[in-house]
């Protein structure tokens, strides 16, 4: 179906409905929303706009608690925003990737440059001091109540997306529980609000493009994509997906014909986009640097606390081995440079002890093949669920067997995902995994005891209020026994959580007294009466190593518990794909 | 909500919103009312009780009741457990790990859970409960959302919602008849802060109408009752520092702490009488300490007066008209006793009147302290529909009460929570304030009031105060919140005359009628006042300013008149309970 058809159909429901409305009760015409949504929704009268009272409650109270969470913890990706405005404000565009006055040099592409830049002078106005580039850790209360400000503003353009996403959509009263469930994600709350990062705003560009390929403006949908790049390469994990769909349903008819003049216009604008993105640099030369900026190939597999993908389960299982090999004593041949590396967890190279040695390209292979599979299938099924959800799988194969990954990647999958969560049971169990087990994982990245209430009473709220009202909307019979089981292993292991959170908060707290009980306790007196600063003993330097491995064990355990999720979220949702045919939903309806 | 069939979720889910929005508000820099509550944890685990309120008074010596002293105390324990530097004795003044004050602030938390919360929700089960689900729930959130008890308790950190729960949980049993247990919680308020004195006159005057309802015998068993109850539990909270305990003298330690009458008239900038006059009448300068404290304290007396006379000419006038409650056989005694009362709902009004007197015209007033005339308010405006007066003046005082508070919370550094707390209530109850144009003189002046608090906050910002006047700001504040509070405390008199007078008028067996007919004139009043804002509050609140008084009323309406007519009191009520 075109678009023009789609959009046709559009106004002839709302015609109609208004007709109907409108012969039924005259005195009461709401001529701009459509019938289903009358219950819910008295329109506001404060703003023209298209925004319904429900929305603007959603937007206020988010955007209290965002308020509330102004002083919060803040990571050192606070001090690397800074000093990305003060190199764009104060440098010329010349010397933007060379600066490395601070140690944290810029390594976004140029659109995010661009993005700072627009954002340093504002900023310069406000407190001249923000934008000085020497004035490094500067942390004075009028530069975190600006960045603050700014990523709450821009973020509106994900609130915006997803509003967008519940107008014409098949079912708005659903659509409006994924959207607040989007807009309202304990990773942005987490990873944006407390750790400090942009990306409800290039997330929302994301969800902008998917709009766009589902109302069927696949020009735009890609233009955006390609934007989107230009404003953070981690996207590229979802590229491939984006290429064979657009290839495939823009640029090819349905009989494989090349439709020419799409591709032309899809190719040029796609090529404009780099070429503003990038003109200055090649006018420069200075391509290879900035390359060399954006991909340090120079990590080790893991990142400094595992992110919860396969990598962490080999290197877990390592670990296991090597365990067994001492203790058995058996005749396997042990790497020592490995023995001590992998449970430090410390930025850096991680040599298996037993199991062979991983290099960068063995992930990009694997990371292809399975990224193949999706490819293969959505280049056959061009549709919109199809590639929505291939795109998820994209994402979460870069994840989970990619090289170096971050664990805040995992919104990569959550993101997509979260759009297809009301579609079936079988994708709404998924979801829910995934969700529960990634939004965990993010957890170790607030590690204050002030945030960390914050964040774990905010993820049960969100986590609850999805829950609850989609789980009955998608509700199916079990039909088998081996579904019965699959259903109560899911189950319990979704009830593990709460013991995994116990377990993780209360073991330093264990942990300091066996230890204050071993070591003398030196640090647990507090000696300076004359300053008021007595360090608290939890971070203090760990006294031995069995001490310091002890410290890493409850990390260890969160990486491994969640990654067990999120694999097998990721088969599960691998194995839906394949079988997509006995899988439809009410997205299946989008051509 | 209601319509995605997640009702049970609800009242969990706000009372988990509600504390994700107290661990988001952040502790104020030290020595304030936070390193005090500290220090009171060290010198109550580390010393015995005898020295609890003479140790190193000079320090944030304690002066408080003896229940905060135990609830410190408790604290203090549990600190020691997990780690004895954040309460060693003298070592830990000032300590500010991050651990400490998570610990710290999760002893506020888990206080409001275990007294402040549980206190709402019999609330609105009991007063509220002929009202839908929904506007309990409703009325839930709107006040454990308030906007001044979150900031002050969870921003600035005190412990005013426990004090606050004990009087709200002592009200609740009022209404379920279980005036002893009310009397029991009311005293522990008193105990945990002597501020709790603000809603005495109001509750004692209530109690005493009861007796007086109630009839000569029954009345005067009850009378016993409760000054058996009151006197036990007092000593039981003072037992420590009674004579077989302690020397006799040693119970002057608390008091003298307790009651700092050595103080000026006020301290800081309060949006009282006393400092707004101040501007005009410099009272130091014409008159001595001791007869400011005389001054005071009698125009405190004529300010509550009205609430008093109120409450008991009601019991009175009820008791007298009534024939089946004369106190003429035993039978009626017993009856009486699990009586509805049905001048329960002057109470409200009667706590009003009082704690704003009190907070009006009082010696030694704290801006902190308008959070007691702040319950009573928001108690009525909780189940009060959105276009009635109630509801406007309500949602009025609380935001000035915010307001006037501002000078302290910029001192702490709350700003941003000042305008997030503000913002997220305001939205909740569905407030809108402008309203063009303004309907009835409730409106007008809360339109003048924003408009000039706007002003000030935008001349703020903008020029700093003279070297002459550096409070220049703090006292136009108070200029502006001192009128809003005077008004309240007239309305909420008026307020009370209406309802006094609607049930004292007429006769016994009519007096459940005359509640109704007094609802319905209000009501239509209100029906009215004003039309229809944007908002999901107007969906479900039916037109009733307080629920429970009304509708207990009026189902025992056709009971009552039964029993009249024949004159037999064999009548059981199933939700009476035998005290």
């Amino acid at each position: 179906m075109s678009k023009d058809e789609s959009t046709e159909m559009e106004s002839l429901r709302k015609r109609s409905s208004v007709t109907s409305f409108n012969a039924s009760n005259p005195s009461t015409i709401d001529t701009s929303s459509p019938p289903e949504e009358l219950d819910l929704t008295k329109r506001s009268s404060w703003f023209p706009w298209d925004v319904q009272v429900v929305e603007w409650d959603v937007l206020l109270a988010s955007t209290a608690i965002k308020l509330l969470l102004f002083p919060s913890y803040r990571s050192t990706d606070f001090e690397v925003h800074r000093n990305w405005l003060a190199i764009t404000y104060s440098l010329p565009i010349s010397k933007w990737y060379y600066d490395t006055t601070s140690e944290w040099t810029l390594d976004y592409p140029p659109f995010f440059a661009y993005f700072e830049k627009l954002l340093s002078i504002p900023a310069s106005l406000i407190d001249p001091r923000i934008v000085d580039l020497n004035n490094l850790n500067y942390s004075a209360w009028s530069v975190v109540a600006y960045q603050r400000t700014t990523v709450i503003l821009t973020e509106l353009v994900l609130g915006v997306a997803v509003l967008r996403f519940i107008r014409g959509s098949v079912d708005p009263s659903i659509q409006r529980i994924i959207s607040a469930s989007l807009f309202l994600h304990p990773g942005f709350l987490i990873i944006d609000h407390i750790h400090f990062q942009y990306n409800g705003f290039m997330f929302g560009i994301l969800l902008w493009s998917i709009l766009m390929a589902r109302n069927g403006n696949k020009l735009v949908s890609g233009i955006l994509f390609a934007i989107l790049l230009n404003f953070k390469h981690i996207y590229m994990y979802l590229a491939p997906a984006y290429f064979i769909y657009l290839l495939r349903s823009f640029c090819l008819s349905p009989t494989y014909q090349l439709q020419t003049k799409n591709f032309v216009s899809l190719a040029n604008a796609v090529i404009a986009v780099f070429v503003v993105s990038l003109g200055p640099f090649i006018v420069m030369g200075q391509i290879p640097q900035v390359l060399s900026r954006l991909f340090p190939f120079t990590r080790g597999l893991n990142h400094a606390y595992w992110a919860p993908n396969f990598w962490a389960l080999v290197t877990a299982a390592d670990r296991v081995l090597l365990k067994y090999a001492r203790r058995t004593g058996a005749d396997i041949p042990i790497n020592i440079s490995g023995v001590a590396s992998t449970s430090r967890g410390l930025v850096g190279d991680t040599v298996f002890a037993i199991l062979p040695n991983i290099q960068p390209i063995h992930t990009f292979i694997i990371t292809i093949a399975w990224q193949s599979i999706w490819l293969i299938k959505l280049w056959r099924t061009p549709t919109y669920k199809s590639f929505l959800t291939a795109l998820t799988l994209c994402g979460w194969t870069s994840f989970l067997f990619g090289w170096h990954v971050h664990e805040k990647a995992v919104l990569l999958v959550l993101i997509p995902l979260s759009l297809l969560a009301s579609e079936r049971q079988a994708y709404f169990r998924t979801f829910i995994i995934a969700s529960v087990a990634g939004i965990f994982s993010l957890f170790p990245l607030i590690f204050t005891p002030g945030e960390s209430l914050v964040k774990v009473i905010y993820s049960t709220l969100w986590i609850t209020f999805i829950y609850v009202p989609l789980s009955r909307r998608v509700y199916e019979f079990p039909k088998s026994l081996s579904y019965v089981i699959l259903d109560t292993l899911e189950k319990i292991y979704l009830a593990g959580f709460p013991f995994l959170l116990l377990f993780v908060s209360l073991f330093p707290m264990l942990g300091n007294r066996w230890q204050g009980s071993n070591v003398a306790q030196t640090n647990n007196t507090c000696l300076s009466t004359d300053s008021f600063s007595c360090p608290d003993p939890e971070p203090s330097a760990p006294a031995s190593f069995s001490a310091s491995a002890l410290e890493f064990l409850p990390l260890m355990t969160t990486s491994v518990y969640c990654a067990v999720g999120l694999v097998w979220g990721f088969l599960r949702l691998m194995y839906v794909y394949l079988n997509e045919t006995t899988y439809q939903g009410q997205l299946s309806g989008i051509r | 909500m209601h319509k995605r069939g997640i009702k049970q979720w609800v009242v969990p889910g706000a009372v988990m919103a509600a504390t994700l929005v107290k661990y988001c508000e952040k502790i104020p820099p030290m020595y304030g009312d936070y390193e005090a509550q500290r220090h009171w944890m060290e010198l109550t685990v580390h010393l015995p009780i005898q020295q609890w309120y003479t140790y190193d008074l000079q320090y944030w010596g304690l002066d408080y009741p003896p229940l905060t002293a135990y609830v410190s105390w408790f604290c203090g324990i549990i600190a020691n457990w997990i780690q004895p530097s954040w309460v060693a004795l003298d070592k830990s003044r000032g300590i500010e790990s991050p651990g400490s004050k998570v610990f710290m602030r999760s002893t506020v938390v888990f206080f409001d859970m275990l007294v402040y919360i549980p206190a709402l929700l019999m609330f609105a089960r009991t007063w509220q409960g002929s009202r839908s689900r929904r506007t309990q729930e409703l009325a839930l959130l709107t006040l454990l959302l308030q906007p001044a008890l979150l900031l002050i308790d969870f921003g600035h950190f005190q412990y005013n919602s426990v004090m606050l729960g004990f009087t709200l949980l002592a009200i609740n049993f009022f209404a379920t008849g279980q005036d002893l247990i009310g009397a029991f919680f009311f005293v522990l308020s008193l105990g945990f802060k002597q501020m709790a004195l603000y809603y005495a006159p109001a509750i004692g005057s209530y109690l005493l109408a009861k007796c007086l309802y109630l009839g000569p015998s029954a009345g005067s068993r009850l009378f016993l009752r409760l000054a058996l109850v009151t006197s036990l539990t007092f000593i039981l909270l003072f037992l420590p520092f009674l004579p077989p305990f302690a020397s006799l003298t040693s119970i002057l330690d608390p008091i003298t702490r307790i009651f700092p009458f050595a103080r000026g008239l006020f301290e800081d900038k309060v949006a009282n009488f006393w400092c707004a006059t101040n501007v005009a009448f410099k009272w130091k300068n014409w008159a001595s300490r001791g007869s400011l404290v005389k001054l005071s304290t009698g125009f405190t007396a004529v300010g509550f007066l009205p609430a008093v006379v109120v409450l008991l000419n009601a019991g009175w006038k009820l008791q007298a008209a009534s024939p089946s409650k004369g106190g003429k056989d035993r039978e009626g005694e017993k009856k009486g006793e699990k009586e509805h009362v049905p001048f329960l709902p002057l109470l409200p009004y009667a706590l009003l009147t009082s704690s704003m007197s009190f907070f009006l015209f009082s010696f030694q007033v704290h801006e902190k302290t308008i959070l007691l005339p702040l319950l009573p308010i928001t108690l009525l405006l909780s189940g009060a529909p959105v276009d009635s007066a109630v509801y406007s003046w309500g949602a009025l005082v609380n935001n000035v009460a915010v307001f006037s508070m501002w000078p302290l919370l910029k001192r702490d550094g709350l700003g941003v929570q000042y305008i997030a707390t503000l913002l997220l209530w305001n939205r909740l109850i569905g407030y809108n304030p402008i309203r063009v144009p303004p309907k009835s003189f409730i409106q007008f002046l809360s339109m003048a009031v924003y408009a000039a608090a706007a002003g000030l906050h935008l001349l703020e910002l903008m020029i700093t105060p003279p070297t002459r006047y550096p409070d220049l700001f703090a006292v136009l504040n108070v200029l502006i919140s001192t009128p809003v509070f005077v008004l309240v405390w007239l309305w909420s008199i008026k307020c009370g005359m209406e309802v006094g007078w609607a049930l004292g008028g007429l006769g016994p067996a009519a007096s459940a009628k005359s509640t109704t007919t007094s609802a319905e004139r209000r009501l239509s009043e209100e029906k009215g006042a004003g039309e229809a804002v944007g908002s999901f509050r107007q969906m479900g609140g039916r037109a009733v300013s307080l629920g429970f008084g009304q509708s207990q009323a009026r189902k025992r309406a056709p009971l009552q008149s039964v029993r009249s007519k024949t004159s037999s009191s064999s009548v059981t009520t199933g939700e009476g309970e035998v005290i």
